[in-house]
């Protein structure tokens, strides 16, 4: 099996990095609180600052590098297929003619970046393709092309 | 409501007036005995007197407000005193019906009906009929399946072929379950919250044992009590049992499979054969070692785990597998030799299982302190109970396709073997870990809109994964990613 050959957007990478710069962003204002306000145990600050900044480059810099070397995805007239993950990777691929509904769906930062994910559930629970960090555009016209395959099909989808 | 013209309301049983204020008296005893106390406390019974009354009002209420009528498109469903509530289900979304009658409905001759669309109903969602005369039940099953399952007036008339029955044999699968054991622990957790060991406290039978147990002493008295619980939760477990799977008879009528069981509570399930899409054999380690197994149904439309998809309890595998096959009509599926995972595979299991004692063999060297000599026997029973489990969970492990058929079996302490049906898997993943990458092997896993929705085949190696996927689901064999090459 080969391997979907479509890029998430170009942004995708920046988009990660922002979310996942917020809530360390959070835990360090929260450190600089804890040292100005806490006179005792300056080492326990320095491992605290120590963690937060590894833990930080890891997944500010390191982790949406990764997922966008990883994530692909691919539509053709039969099946969607995704790859996606880190650590942990997953290839997944649905028939379309099973195919129930497809959905959009953009957070505060997707919509600010003009993201977009796709969902494509099936009757499974276990099944569901989930396309993430599109461009609007190319999200769309996903959209419309899984739509109009879908719609062709009339069984009862299990 | 004009979706169904002409259909009347229906009440359910009359003789619901009986059980509905037991049942609310039951249900508000906590109150009952407050206001009890509370008129002994001020010498005036009336409030409990009246709140007696309300209590009982309500539950006959309730059969004056519940009502229900079969239309010729959906079901509905009336209740409720102060908050109204109608419940309407289309009839065409009917997957089964199952009835349930505890020992007072018994008593009275009722049933409780249940009517599953397959969708996760929460429990006010659900769709019940609690209860109607038992004699009316075969009629009102055979309506409302009437157009989900389009059956034979014959067929129902006459019973069909019995796949299973219930053996006094299957008995000796149950002392080994821990359903006893938990029927203890609850037991005495509500005795402590009744009270009960605050009234044991400082008493003679106290008194008595403690004197009892000094004069044993320590050990002795921790090995009799252990030695007690066993054997009484053994019992409780073998009595629970034969109560709840006694006189069990799973029938098949054409397309529709009948199971019914329990000797005090009687339970009835109804499935509709056309969405089975495979089976699984369970055997826990405890009964695979007796030649065992349990087997649950994979449906579309009924949950996958737990009471709702079990088909036999505990009993011998050959019964089960010969019931499997012939569910199925796939004997290769449920007994045909599996493709085996491999040397990664077979490594990975060792390594898991070793790694605990491993650990704990290196904090014993590291901590400063002399070791005494039972610490070391203690790890090394434990590194063997660990070797023995890797052991078995990598002979477990294997998966095989064709025919129309996905296979996979894995586990050891709970080991399943899967056997589902191509054309119901709507889905493929293959995962990887970063262990999994790099020792060359991946998790397949088959979506399915049937039972527990996801079956997996554990690390298959990782060349071999996609051709497990296309040999199952054409589809994935034709589309354009498949490579030709082989």
């Amino acid at each position: 099996m080969g391997d979907p050959t479509n890029p998430p957007s170009r942004k995708a990478p920046l988009v990660w990095a922002l979310g996942a710069a917020i809530p360390w962003a959070l835990l360090a204002v929260g450190q600089v609180v804890w040292f100005v306000i806490g006179h005792s145990r300056l080492w326990l600050n320095a491992v605290a600052a120590a963690v937060t900044v590894v833990g930080s480059l890891v997944f500010i810099v390191v982790v949406p590098l990764w997922r966008y070397r990883v994530h692909r995805w691919d539509v053709s007239s039969e099946a969607v297929y995704t790859r996606s993950g880190w650590l942990v990777q997953e290839r997944r691929i649905a028939p379309i003619s099973r195919v129930q509904t497809v959905d959009t769906e953009r957070g505060p930062l997707d919509r600010l970046f003009g993201l977009a994910n796709v969902t494509v559930t099936t009757a499974s629970s276990a099944g569901a393709v989930r396309i993430v960090a599109l461009d609007v555009d190319v999200a769309d016209r996903v959209v419309a092309q899984l739509t109009d395959i879908a719609a062709v099909g009339d069984e009862d989808a299990t | 409501m004009t979706s169904s013209p002409g259909a009347e309301w229906s009440r359910l049983s009359p003789r619901m007036l009986l059980v509905h204020p037991v049942h609310e008296v039951l249900r508000q005893i906590p109150v009952i005995v407050g206001t009890l106390v509370l008129g002994s406390a001020t010498g005036n019974p009336t409030i409990a007197i009246v709140v007696l009354v309300v209590t009982v009002a309500f539950g006959v209420a309730r059969w004056f407000t519940t009502s229900y009528r079969i239309g010729p498109g959906d079901i509905q469903l009336r209740t409720g005193l102060l908050q109204r509530k109608v419940l309407s289900l289309p009839r065409n979304r009917i997957r089964s019906v199952s009835t349930d009658s505890r020992l007072l409905h018994r008593l009275l001759g009722l049933t409780v009906l249940r009517v599953s669309t397959g969708q996760e109903a929460k429990r006010e969602g659900a769709f019940a009929l609690d209860a109607v005369e038992a004699a009316e039940v075969p009629r009102l099953r055979a309506v409302l399946l009437a157009d989900s399952l389009t059956p034979d007036t014959e067929e129902f008339a006459t019973p069909g072929r019995v796949l299973a029955r219930w053996q006094l044999s299957w008995l000796r699968y149950s002392p080994l379950s821990f359903t006893g054991l938990a029927m203890i622990v609850a037991a005495v957790g509500l005795a402590y919250q009744g009270g009960i060991a605050a009234a044991l406290q400082d008493s003679g039978i106290e008194q008595s044992g403690a004197a009892f147990a000094d004069r044993l002493g320590v050990a002795t008295t921790v090995i009799a009590a252990a030695v007690v619980v066993l054997v009484a939760s053994s019992l409780l477990s073998v009595l629970q049992s034969l109560l709840s799977y006694g006189n069990l008879e799973l029938r098949r009528d054409a397309e529709v499979l009948h199971l019914k069981h329990g000797l005090l509570r009687v339970r009835e399930h109804t499935f509709d054969m056309r969405r089975l899409r495979g089976g699984t054999l369970r055997e826990p380690l405890l009964v695979r070692l007796f030649g065992g197994a349990r087997l649950d149904a994979v449906m579309t439309g009924v949950d996958g785990a737990g009471e709702a998809s079990m088909l036999l309890p505990p009993c011998q595998k050959s019964t089960a597998e010969t019931v499997l096959a012939d569910l199925i009509v796939q004997p290769d599926a449920v007994r045909g030799p599996l493709r085996r995972h491999g040397p990664a595979a077979t490594r990975r299991r060792w390594t898991r299982a070793l790694a605990l004692p491993a650990v704990a063999a290196v904090v014993l060297l590291a901590v400063p302190l002399p070791t005494p000599t039972w610490a070391w026997v203690v790890l090394a029973l434990f590194t063997v109970c660990c070797a023995l489990l890797a052991l078995d969970r990598s002979r477990s492990l294997g998966h095989r396709v064709g025919d129309g058929w996905l296979v996979a079996r894995t586990g050891s302490v709970q080991r399943t073997r899967d056997c589902i049906a191509a054309p119901g898997i709507i889905g493929w993943t293959v995962r990887q870990t970063l262990m999994q990458r790099r020792a060359g092997v991946a998790t397949l896993i088959a979506a399915t809109a049937a039972g527990v929705k996801h079956y997996q085949v554990v690390d298959v190696p990782a060349e071999i994964a996609w051709s497990v996927a296309a040999e199952a689901s054409p589809w994935v064999a034709t589309s354009k990613w498949a490579d030709h090459s082989g």
